[in-house]
């Protein structure tokens, strides 16, 4: 069941599940797809969620059972977004959809994050999606399904992918560290399904991370991988905007989106972690937590709306200037 | 003349691309000819794609014409007086056809032109004589109310290539020395908008032998990035909205270039913290316009991040400041350029993990955090190095020291893997780990890496300490 070749690389290839009763928590929707592995027939899919809940492993894993044998020759996986451009995207289609599957009933089309997509690319694929019906079904995937332009939408059976339940998260964790010969209290594994958030990927990183750096994973070893592995330029960025350096906070915010290309979203939830730890630790004022989460939240919601995320989050910043105390 | 007009194609021939346009708009011109009266023709496109040209062209068709643009005055009685008469002498003059065009109709002022929607409704309603309209804004709510009574030509950006092309032609016939790649920046820098290209060829080439790409400071970009800044000083320094305004109209910007220009200077500018959250406000509430405006590509959004950004940002202070601030250009251009190879260093890495991991670049940056902690382990450094395939210049995004080859696992890698292994020279301390390792009974039977983690981890350990990691600077 283990992926061999993969035994010294990453935690979440090597315990991918390479089949559908393998896939984590999202038993709802396995058992749908496996009809569709019993009829030999799909129809076009479109898989949302967010990160770290099986979408591409779901893929995948339904590709493998219903393609069979030959299913690497069949199947196309393509990131939208990183593809360089709508004709990329299309060439690549183009020249895989031409064939006729060998040694299986169609030939499948993975495509991810197409909720990147612009519209327009993503109407130049919903052309290619009706002129290939015959010889390939689609899977799209996406974090928001609002993104998608109808007309992709109502072609596509929607399989909604929620956040690992925290028991799931916490089988699978006790899975792997017995593979893996791991030492592991109770509640670091605790502490791991409330860092995570649903997030089986983050998990299992959290999980490898903690074990490289020590034998007998507790609770402390987790949250000093987690404050570890989360840099700790977000709350210098807090710090400085707290004590009115508001350019100083906005320099540093830049350089580490720019230079780390740290995305707005993994900013701002580093971010939210970071004022909830400060409230914790009693750094801040009640209102004012209350006040910063109002607007982490709004900001937040104007970032994943598809503005830019930079800008943004200066502006969140001001928020905490105003929190600053008079000099 | 000016090569605008002089090259301005003469017949339906000489227009560049737009071929279905061109089809559509003969067939009109014929219609008419033969006797059978059409619907109002309405041209809609961005500036310099061929509106004009087009418009003359037909015009030469018919043996007569009357123009009404933006520069004349269009309320009702205006267009009635001017136009709505010619439009009712019908046959009059027997089979004299005068071709009614009314350009810009997108930008029939509220005030000024009070009832000059009414008046076009009117024409285009019974029409007698053949009629043209022009607008740039396909989505502009001025047009709403007769542009399904009309036939709508949409005319699109010129094709880079096409602008080339025809610059080429220019230069040719002028007789000027040109290198190819000075008028593809032009084309580009242009977007899709023919005349302009010309115009800025004009500036650079008139009169010249030569144009190399130095000529190309001279226009466009500098200017423009001049007058940016003009824009963001009068937003920042006033409070004036009409003002405001009147200098944003002088600058055909970008509105994001324009946002991030006045954004980099608000806190120079601005001193008090609730003026900088304020004028913050009003650009997040901007830049949101922004984003709606290119997914769904309906630009008519620009005008509220414009509004948003200038008078909402400037009505954010409480006073006027009467200092002198220096204002710059945004600090996000010099650390993209300063940070270039670093990127492409992280993209290329990315790149690889993202496929072995089946994600995204982005979501693979995302776990570069974890990975950075996992890569102090010199083995799984090793490990992981090989199978995501990582240059040694990669594996440094993720750890400052290079990695060893882990002495256990040599024989086996250097069979397996085709890359010819580098011989690193050994420390002391790791043999002294290799020794150790060997003397542990228990590693040599699972032979998993577990417990031999730790001894290699002590050595491991202390040493990363002490050094900076790499991945954030």
């Amino acid at each position: 069941m283990l992926n061999g070749d993969l035994m010294n690389g990453p935690w979440v290839e090597k315990y991918r599940p390479s089949n559908l009763d393998e896939v984590v928590g999202q038993d709802h929707i396995v058992g749908r797809l496996k009809k569709y592995v019993e009829e030999h027939s799909m129809p076009n899919l479109m898989f949302t969620g967010p990160a770290g809940v099986g979408k591409t492993t779901t893929a995948i894993a339904l590709a493998k059972s219903i393609l069979g044998e030959y299913w690497r020759q069949n199947f196309l996986e393509l990131n939208a977004s990183d593809a360089r451009g709508i004709d990329t995207v299309r060439t690549n289609i183009k020249h895989f959809c031409r064939l006729k599957a060998v040694g299986a009933p169609f030939r499948i089309v993975f495509l991810d994050e197409v909720d990147n997509m612009t519209k327009d690319a993503q109407h130049a694929l919903r052309r290619e999606m009706e002129m290939y019906t015959k010889t390939a079904s689609f899977i799209l995937s996406c974090n928001y399904s609002s993104k998608i332009i109808d007309p992709i939408q109502s072609r596509c059976a929607i399989f909604r992918f929620a956040p690992v339940k925290g028991n799931k998260i916490i089988e699978r964790l006790e899975f792997i560290a017995e593979s893996e010969n791991l030492k592991i209290a109770r509640s670091a594994i605790e502490s791991i399904v409330y860092f995570a958030e649903g997030d089986l990927r983050k998990a299992i990183n959290i999980l490898q991370a903690s074990a490289s750096t020590t034998d007998e994973i507790t609770d402390e070893s987790i949250h000093e991988i987690v404050s570890k592995a989360k840099p700790q330029d977000v709350r210098k960025i807090v710090r400085m905007a707290l004590n009115g350096d508001f350019m100083g906070a906005r320099d540093l915010l830049r350089e580490v989106m720019v230079i780390q290309g740290t995305s707005g979203e993994d900013m701002i939830t580093q971010i939210y972690q970071e004022v909830s730890r400060m409230s914790m630790e009693n750094l801040i004022e009640d209102d004012a937590y209350v006040d910063l989460i109002q607007s982490i939240g709004e900001y937040d919601f104007r970032i994943r709306e598809g503005s830019n995320p930079r800008i943004q989050l200066e502006a969140l910043l001001t928020k905490f200037l105003l929190k600053a105390k008079a000099d | 003349m000016l090569w605008t007009e002089k090259y301005r194609p003469k017949n339906f021939d000489e227009i560049l691309g737009n071929l279905k346009a061109k089809k559509e708009i003969l067939q009109w011109v014929d219609e008419w000819k033969d006797g059978n009266p059409q619907k109002c023709l309405f041209l809609i496109g961005p500036p310099g794609t061929g509106k004009t040209t087009f418009a003359n062209i037909i015009a030469n068709e018919f043996s007569d014409s009357i123009e009404l643009n933006a520069s004349d005055k269009r309320s009702y009685d205006a267009i009635m007086n001017t136009v709505g008469e010619a439009s009712a002498s019908k046959t009059l003059f027997g089979s004299g056809l005068k071709l009614i065009i009314l350009d810009e109709v997108d930008g029939l002022h509220g005030n000024e032109d009070r009832g000059g929607s009414r008046a076009i409704n009117k024409i285009i309603k019974d029409i007698s004589q053949p009629t043209i309209m022009m607008a740039n804004d396909p989505y502009s709510n001025r047009i709403k109310s007769f542009k399904s009574k009309c036939k709508v030509i949409n005319l699109r950006k010129v094709h880079t290539n096409s602008i080339v092309s025809f610059l080429k032609k220019i230069c040719v016939k002028e007789g000027i020395e040109f290198e190819e790649h000075v008028l593809r920046e032009l084309a580009k820098r242009s977007r899709g908008d023919l005349r302009s290209a010309i115009n800025d060829l004009e500036i650079m080439a008139r009169g010249e032998e030569k144009i190399t790409s130095k000529d190309l400071e001279i226009v466009a970009k500098k200017d423009e990035r001049a007058s940016v800044f003009d824009a963001a000083r009068t937003i920042l320094k006033s409070k004036n909205p009409s003002r405001i305004k009147g200098a944003l109209r002088q600058v055909e910007a970008d509105p994001s270039l324009l946002l991030e220009i006045v954004t980099e200077n608000i806190p120079r500018e601005y001193e008090k913290k609730e003026e900088i959250e304020k004028a913050y406000e009003m650009v997040s509430e901007a830049d949101i316009y922004l984003g709606r405006a290119f997914s769904t590509r309906a630009y008519t959004y620009w005008k509220y991040a414009y509004d948003l950004m200038s008078v909402g940002v400037a009505l954010s202070k409480e006073e006027t400041y009467k200092k002198f601030a220096r204002y710059t250009n945004s600090s996000v251009y010099t650390i993209l350029s300063k940070s270039r190879s670093k990127r492409d260093l992280q993209d290329r890495a990315a790149g690889k993990i993202a496929e072995k991991l089946h994600t995204s670049k982005k979501v693979a940056i995302s776990q570069f955090p974890y990975f950075e902690v996992m890569f102090q382990d010199n083995e799984i450094a090793y490990n992981m190095m090989m199978y995501f395939g990582l240059e040694d210049d990669e594996v440094k995004l993720f750890r400052s020291r290079k990695v060893k080859i882990p002495k256990k696992k040599e024989e086996k890698k250097v069979k397996a893997d085709p890359k010819p292994v580098k011989k690193v020279s050994e420390t002391k301390k790791s043999s002294a780990k290799d020794i150790k390792a060997k003397k542990d009974p228990k590693n040599e039977d699972d032979e998993k890496k577990s417990s031999e983690k730790d001894s290699s981890k002590k050595e491991d350990d202390p040493k990363d300490k002490g050094q900076t990691s790499l991945f954030h600077f």
